[in-house]
């Protein structure tokens, strides 16, 4: 399952990042705090394919699903 | 000397309140807004308690490892000040409620600083924060930890700040790396990841933080239905704020000119001074000063939906529908920003991390309806476009017009992005959406109305002197050789009879082909030239506004329309060509579309007069 996959008021914890990715973003999405072994919620999923919004510690960010597809979660 | 003085990098990620703190120190009036990245270029002042030092404010980075072409200036010109020796130390801003994120960040500049042997402080912002929740930081033992002094503070309420200046003094260099840190910067994100969150749980405020009002909000301004009729009227507010509330405050700006030209004409000698008094100082600069209330409402307006947080909001809603476009829901900010002005437009679009996207943002940009031609707007509605009301006094015809011609602006820099993403060769490296949403927060008033004031000042000064020289050269080249007894016989004459054929097939004759020459320069001084000209030629000796003179002179309505068009599409304005050459580095983004959209206003505006001349 993929970040994009988990459902509004859900929570899980990232287990890896698609090989697929760059390297550049991994690195800024870990310093993010979307790193292996964080438990991200998803606080918001507007609809029509929206970008959704993911809490991580006390900061909420936005990901389209691009970019949330690439980080799978446990 | 210069050299002599004592510099203070402060440094932080976007959102840790370091602009905010650096307006504190120094009570300068940068701009602080609530949405991520915002300071674009470092901003420098002096120390409200000691003459001696410098602040420098950097712009917001997540990280010292950049991946995107603004964060890498950004990080270079922090390295590069480090690495000749320019700063006397360094301030790193953590927002002490995100400790974990911002610890990753300062561990990184911790070990930067000590590789150049240069003081860093710690300064742990928003304790303010912390204290409404009942929590608190350990400053002394993550002082302990890292070696390097950390100060609570709140650059909102100022606590602490009084400690910053003497420890920045003080302090030494860090000589040992970080404890559990063997080489941070070489790329182990996560050994600095794991310190970090060690760090945070031990010495972090324990707790929840986020505040379920932001949740609250977001359920409600994100909803399908609620966020997208929110997000229109919104937007409505916003344009009808620019109307509205301006309006009367023009109005008192125009007679108020009016007012003043009552008293000083009559006090003028008769002959050339009165003339030029009248022409070039009542008629080419009172006619644009009269837009000066717009441009602070709307740049007021716009302030305020940044500060609050909801433009980060925005740019989810966006998201989906720009991207159709070629854009991403970060193009919404400059975008928006362009309606006050191209230039504040082009600097917002560095945080369009994509620089392919951020590329189509800068081609979408000179299109976005922006307040220089608002006056251009205003004038031509005025002049074609009868001020009376339909659907039993409701909407007003003028307003509908004006909205009609911003919308087609708007549809017209949205079908470019899209026919050239999907064409276009440039391959530029592109960037996913990774946004972090702000808190929402009211609005501070005082440093909004600061900005929206500098911003109309800037307006009357910087434009205003290229309208005053274009204005006297104007009126000069129309008054002589033969002292104003016939405009055509001009030298200004002479040269718009060249030029005449030009502009005929919209049937314009060359008054508005010299305005329209003179209006590439800035759009705004259409109106100064036109309003000279009219001025030269009508002889008048009370001002009468020029909207009147237009209708009187009988031009027809399609031209009204063909120059509605023009304006919209044409690249007039100097000032945007010469930022966007410096943003993009060459002249050749500026010279292409300056040449492209010359010639696709030009069609357009071809097009709009004979479709307006055969229906109407």
């Amino acid at each position: 399952m993929t970040l994009w996959d988990l459902k509004q008021g859900t929570s899980a914890t990232v287990s890896a990042f698609k090989a697929s990715i760059e390297a550049g973003y991994r690195t800024r999405l870990s310093e993010l705090g979307f790193h292996p072994g964080e438990l991200i919620a998803c606080v918001m999923a507007p609809s029509l394919g929206a970008p959704k919004l993911y809490r991580v510690n006390n900061t909420v960010y936005s990901l389209d699903d691009s970019i949330a597809s690439m980080i799978e979660v446990a | 000397m210069e050299s002599d003085r004592t510099k203070v990098a402060l440094i932080g990620s976007p959102n840790s309140g370091k602009s905010l703190l650096f307006n504190r120190l120094t009570g300068l009036n940068q701009k602080v807004a609530n949405f991520p990245g915002i300071t674009v270029d470092i901003s420098s002042g002096k120390s409200l308690t000691d003459a001696s030092t410098d602040y420098l404010d950097f712009p917001g980075v997540y990280s010292l490892q950049a991946i995107s072409g603004e964060e890498k200036l950004a990080v270079d010109a922090f390295r590069r000040a480090l690495e000749t020796g320019q700063l006397s130390a360094v301030v790193c801003v953590v927002d002490s409620t995100r400790l974990e994120k911002g610890l990753i960040f300062a561990l990184q500049v911790i070990e930067t600083c000590r590789r150049h042997s240069t003081p860093i402080v710690i300064a742990a912002n928003m304790v303010d924060v912390l204290d409404q929740h009942g929590m608190q930081i350990d400053t002394l033992g993550l002082s302990a930890a890292l070696n390097v002094p950390v100060l609570a503070i709140s650059a909102k309420t100022g606590m602490g700040l009084e400690h910053l200046a003497p420890c920045t003094a003080t302090t030494s260099a860090p000589t040992e790396p970080f404890s559990i840190a063997s080489d941070i910067i070489a790329s182990d994100d996560s050994l600095t990841h794991r310190q970090a969150q060690q760090l945070a749980s031990t010495y972090g405020p324990k707790g929840d933080l986020l505040i379920n009002a932001q949740t609250r909000l977001d359920t409600f301004f994100l909803h399908s239905w609620f966020g997208g009729i929110s997000f229109f009227i919104i937007m409505y507010l916003l344009f009808q704020s620019i109307f509205t509330w301006a309006a009367p405050v023009m109005d008192a700006v125009e007679t108020l000119i009016q007012l003043v030209a009552g008293v000083v004409l009559p006090l003028v000698p008769a002959g050339m001074a009165s003339d030029f008094t009248a022409d070039a100082l009542f008629g080419g600069i009172g006619a644009f000063l009269v837009f000066v209330p717009q441009i602070f409402v709307l740049t007021l307006v716009v302030g305020m939906l940044e500060d609050s947080g909801y433009l980060a909001r925005a740019a989810v809603i966006c998201h989906k529908p720009l991207r159709l476009f070629g854009l991403t829901g970060k193009s919404f900010i400059p975008m928006l920003s362009s309606v006050a002005c191209a230039i504040p437009g082009i600097y917002a679009a560095r945080t369009v991390d994509s620089p392919r996207k951020r590329w189509l943002t800068y081609l979408a940009i000179p299109l976005m309806p922006c307040s220089a031609r608002l006056p251009v707007y205003s004038l031509l509605i005025a002049a074609f476009i009868p001020a009376q009301k339909t659907l039993g006094g409701l909407v007003g015809w003028q307003g509908l017009a004006m909205f009609g011609i911003y919308v087609f602006g708007i549809v017209c820099a949205l079908l470019v992005t899209a026919a050239v993403s999907r064409s276009s060769v440039e391959m530029r490296s592109d960037l996913p959406f990774v946004l972090e949403m702000p808190p929402y927060r009211l609005p501070s008033w005082r440093p909004l109305l600061r900005n929206a004031w500098n911003r109309s000042k800037h307006f009357v000064t910087k434009a205003g002197q290229i309208i005053f020289i274009v204005t006297v050269v104007i009126w000069m080249l129309g008054y002589f050789p033969n002292q104003g007894a016939s405009l055509g016989d001009s030298w200004l004459g002479t040269m718009g009879q060249w030029i005449e054929p030009v502009f005929a097939p919209f049937g314009l004759d060359w008054k508005y082909g010299v305005a329209i020459l003179t209006s590439f320069l800035a759009r705004e001084v259409f109106v100064g030239t036109l309003g000279t000209l009219f001025g030269i030629e009508g002889a008048e000796e009370n001002f009468v506004s020029l909207s009147q003179q237009i209708q009187d002179s009988g031009l027809p309505i399609g031209s009204g329309v063909a120059l509605l068009v023009f304006f919209a599409i044409a690249l007039q304005c100097v000032s945007t060509l010469a930022v966007l050459a410096r943003e993009t580095g060459s002249w050749r983004l500026p010279t292409q579309l300056f040449i492209s959209y010359s010639i696709f206003a030009y069609a357009a505006a071809f097009v709009a007069f004979h479709l307006v001349e055969f229906f109407v």
